[in-house]
């Protein structure tokens, strides 16, 4: 298990690295923050320029600006925001809570549907439930989430007046976006837990549980749902790194004040250290979200330990 | 029990509704961005100063009507050669923190500016011509320049100029001041979340009075859909600019609470030519294709009439607009006439650059588009990035026969657009060279004589009309979304809104 480890702590340092790297060249590309900075100011010189560049610290050789970034990640020091000069480990401090708050929301309602729905398409197999509920998830699955919410806004906040439609204030402002964001997680989710369900209701151990005279519900939820449990954590795991980039989408609309309106905006205004430490956090977290999900195999299932 | 539980009940209903009620005179506006800094000096952001006009204040002010007035200075007096100002200022004047408003504090504020502190940020650039400011007496400033400068009066209202406690600055330090700023404007600030909002609280003490309104909330929203939305369900009473996109105006003028509030703003469209080369370098060829178009019905039929069609590349607010100054005319057989004495073949091709990202303009630049090939011509449209157009394609001379241009600046003075635009080597004149118009861009700069000086701002429209340099197309409205129980309301053209006669029903 340790060499285990230290082989996949490697490879995602590595992954990190990697990403970071390719970011920060690439914003580098997308124009000269000094300008941006300085566009409203009338009559502006080169020296000028040179000057805002030099305060931004951009006239530093692409590495060094690079490395500075990168050692925020240890250091909790990402430097300013281009805008305004606030600490970016400051923006961070309160975005990522947010972030974090709607995205396990948003998980924890889709675990909540799917689990359940998905038992129940996998046992009533080809019935009307399971044909209700896999068209069902189609559809959600089809949804671009930017309609859902403008739709949910639409209705609850603007027609019925029951939620806010944007904003960080209290757990009905959670509804909404949490909703958008689970119903197409939940959408596939369903499909998956059926699949696997199905798989496994065909297992032997499954027929002996029920020839023992289990109950019906603990032959589902203990025996079976225990042995689909690997894909379904895999796929959450990659699914969590999907919400997290599918966040900033969700997040502008309800204008939520976490992660991705930072790096939404951030973009917009040429703000390479905002931009590049929402990257780096959020691509690190992603990482260690896969290399959780790689350690819960473990504890779940023994013979992937000893492999 | 029972009976205590209803009781309860009713009285935590009675509470909720009672909230609102207390709450009167709040104004809850929904700003697009947070400038993430409030230090007068450290910013340039529209956005900062749509809150920051009620914090702070300047020597002079400038209001919605443009009219230039006295702010914290009372009067103020040119000298002869241009080259000193010689400011009364207002007494009894306090900020947010008690501090006294003086000569001391105006000194301060500029030698900051001008200063190491100054010099890193965006705002020095705009006061460079002050060489030094003395203190005369305690109500006595003067400013001594390196040159006349006629547009600094409209400076000193806005942004770097605003005046800040000296005490209150050296106690807390440049980092606390730009989270908790200090003026003497009519509102103070009271609470900053940065990337969520901005509370204010009025300023009882005010000099002018104190303010109707008792708290205005502003909220940073980026998305247009989503301040409509919070608009539109009642939790914000105004959305400022430039958020409201044209096609969002009927829904929210359908609603009977809401209303659109607008006023020419300081942006103004257009479509320069590339004078170098190709079939543009032909000055007959860039006036049929001007005649080509009507701007007009693209004002009415793209823009929901939120525009007026400008002669020159400047709106009627600014210094040196000229009313007598006609557009050329629609009028496509003339411009087939033109065409055809310049040599030009039917089924020639121009290209038409615009920022991808703005999507109104693109509707616009298909429009002109349709109307060129009314006249024989083929334009394409390249959709850049903005930065990339802005950066590179244009000050390169790379651009194709034409390309987009919006132009706005806050001294709402043709002087900034015309020589940025028209002189030779500028960034923005990637291709014209013409020493006429050098030296009338160059003389009207340091006159103080404003009839001369306006006068030659004039010509330089007339000249720049008759070489045809550009389309010019149009000058945008400012345009504000509100709830009708805000009472009082007066729009800024350039975003500077000062509350302090506004209130809520």
């Amino acid at each position: 298990m340790a060499g285990f480890l230290f082989k996949r702590l490697l490879q995602s340092a590595f992954v990190i690295v990697v990403v970071t790297l390719l970011v920060a060249f690439a914003v580098r590309l997308s124009g000269d923050p000094a300008l941006m900075i300085a566009s409203g100011a009338t009559n502006i010189t080169e020296a000028d320029l040179a000057r805002i560049r030099e305060g931004l610290g951009l006239n530093q050789p692409f590495l060094t600006q690079y490395l500075q970034t990168l050692s925020g990640l240890f250091t909790w020091d990402f430097g300013r925001s281009f805008m305004g000069g606030t600490p970016v480990a400051t923006l961070i401090k309160t975005a990522l809570p947010a972030t974090l708050a709607l995205a396990f929301t948003a998980m924890a309602v889709s675990i909540a549907l799917s689990i359940p729905l998905g038992i129940r398409a996998a046992v009533r197999r080809g019935k009307w439930e399971d044909q209700t509920i896999r068209v069902v998830s189609l559809i959600g699955l089809s949804f671009p989430n930017f309609w859902l919410a403008t739709m949910m806004v639409l209705l609850f906040s603007i027609t019925l007046h029951l939620l806010p439609p944007s904003g960080m204030n209290g757990p009905l402002s959670f509804v909404m976006p949490a909703l958008t964001m689970g119903v197409i997680l939940t959408a596939t989710n369903v499909r998956l837990v059926r699949t696997s369900m199905l798989e496994v209701l065909n297992a032997q151990y499954i027929t002996v549980a029920r020839a023992k005279g289990l109950s019906e519900n603990k032959v589902l939820y203990k025996h079976a749902l225990r042995n689909c449990a690997i894909p379904l954590i895999t796929y959450m795991g990659v699914q969590f790194g999907g919400l997290l980039g599918g966040i900033v989408v969700v997040e502008r609309v309800f204008n939520w004040p976490g992660m991705g309106t930072l790096a939404f905006d951030a973009v917009a205004s040429r703000d390479y250290p905002v931009l590049q430490s929402v990257i780096m956090v959020l691509s690190t977290m992603i990482v260690a979200v896969n290399l959780l999900v790689d350690i819960a195999y473990g504890l779940i299932d023994p013979r992937i330990r000893t492999e | 029990m029972r009976k205590t539980l209803t009781a309860l009940a009713l009285a935590l209903t009675a509470m909720g509704f009672a909230a609102p009620a207390m709450a009167e005179g709040k104004l809850t506006i929904s700003s697009p961005q947070d400038p993430g800094n409030w230090d007068p000096i450290d910013t340039f952001l529209v956005n900062w100063s749509s809150v920051a006009t009620n914090l702070f204040e300047g020597l002079t002010y400038r209001g919605p009507d443009m009219v230039l007035v006295p702010g914290l200075a009372t009067a103020w007096d040119v000298a002869e050669d241009g080259k000193t100002i010689r400011f009364t200022l207002r007494e009894g004047v306090k900020f947010h923190n008690g501090e006294p408003f003086n000569a001391a504090a105006v000194k301060f504020t500029f030698d900051r500016l001008l200063g190491e502190v100054g010099a890193a940020g965006p705002q020095r650039s705009n006061y460079m011509v002050i060489d030094s400011v003395e203190v005369i007496d305690d109500y006595t400033v003067d400013f001594h320049l390196n040159a006349a400068d006629p547009v600094l009066l409209t400076k000193l209202a806005g942004y770097g100029a605003m005046i800040i406690p000296p005490q209150y600055y050296a106690e807390v330090g440049d980092e606390a001041f730009n989270n908790a700023p200090v003026g003497t404007g009519p509102f103070k600030m009271t609470s900053y979340e940065p990337r969520i909002g901005v509370k204010l609280e009025a300023n009882p003490d005010y000099w002018g009075g104190a303010p109707r309104l008792s708290e205005i909330d502003y909220r940073f929203i980026t998305e247009p859909a989503t301040a409509v939305a919070e608009l539109q369900a009642g939790n914000v009473d105004l959305v400022i600019p430039p958020t409201i996109p044209i096609g969002m105006i009927p829904t929210i003028e359908a609603n009977n609470n809401l209303s659109i509030v607008s006023t020419p703003g300081p942006t103004v469209y257009a479509l320069r030519f590339n004078t170098r080369d190709g079939i543009t370098a032909d000055e007959r060829v860039r006036r049929a294709l001007i005649m080509a178009v009507d701007r007009q019905t693209i004002v009415d039929a793209i823009l929901g009439g939120q525009a007026t069609t400008i002669a020159s590349f400047q709106g009627p607010a600014s210094f040196g607009f000229d009313g007598d100054l006609a557009e050329i005319p629609f009028d496509p057989a003339g411009a087939q006439a033109l065409l055809a004495e310049a040599g030009v073949q039917p089924g020639a091709s121009v290209q038409i650059d615009v920022r991808g990202n703005d999507a109104t303009f693109n509707e616009v630049a298909q429009a002109v588009s349709a109307y060129l090939a009314g006249v024989g011509i083929n334009a394409t449209i390249q959709p850049y990035e903005t930065n990339v157009l802005l950066n590179d394609i244009i000050p390169q001379g790379k651009t194709g026969a034409m390309f987009q241009q919006s132009w706005g600046g806050w001294t709402f003075d043709y002087d900034n657009t015309a020589y940025s635009m028209y002189h030779s080597g500028e960034k923005w004149n990637p291709y014209d060279v013409d020493p006429e118009l050098d030296a009338m861009l160059e003389e009207q700069r340091p006159l103080t004589d404003t009839l001369r000086r306006e006068e030659l701002l004039q010509s330089i429209a007339r000249y720049a009309a008759d070489r045809a340099l550009e389309m010019p197309l149009y000058n945008l409205n400012a345009i504000y979304a509100i709830n009708n129980r805000v009472k009082g309301f007066v729009p800024a053209p350039d975003s500077r809104l000062k509350l302090n006669e506004v209130w809520v029903e």
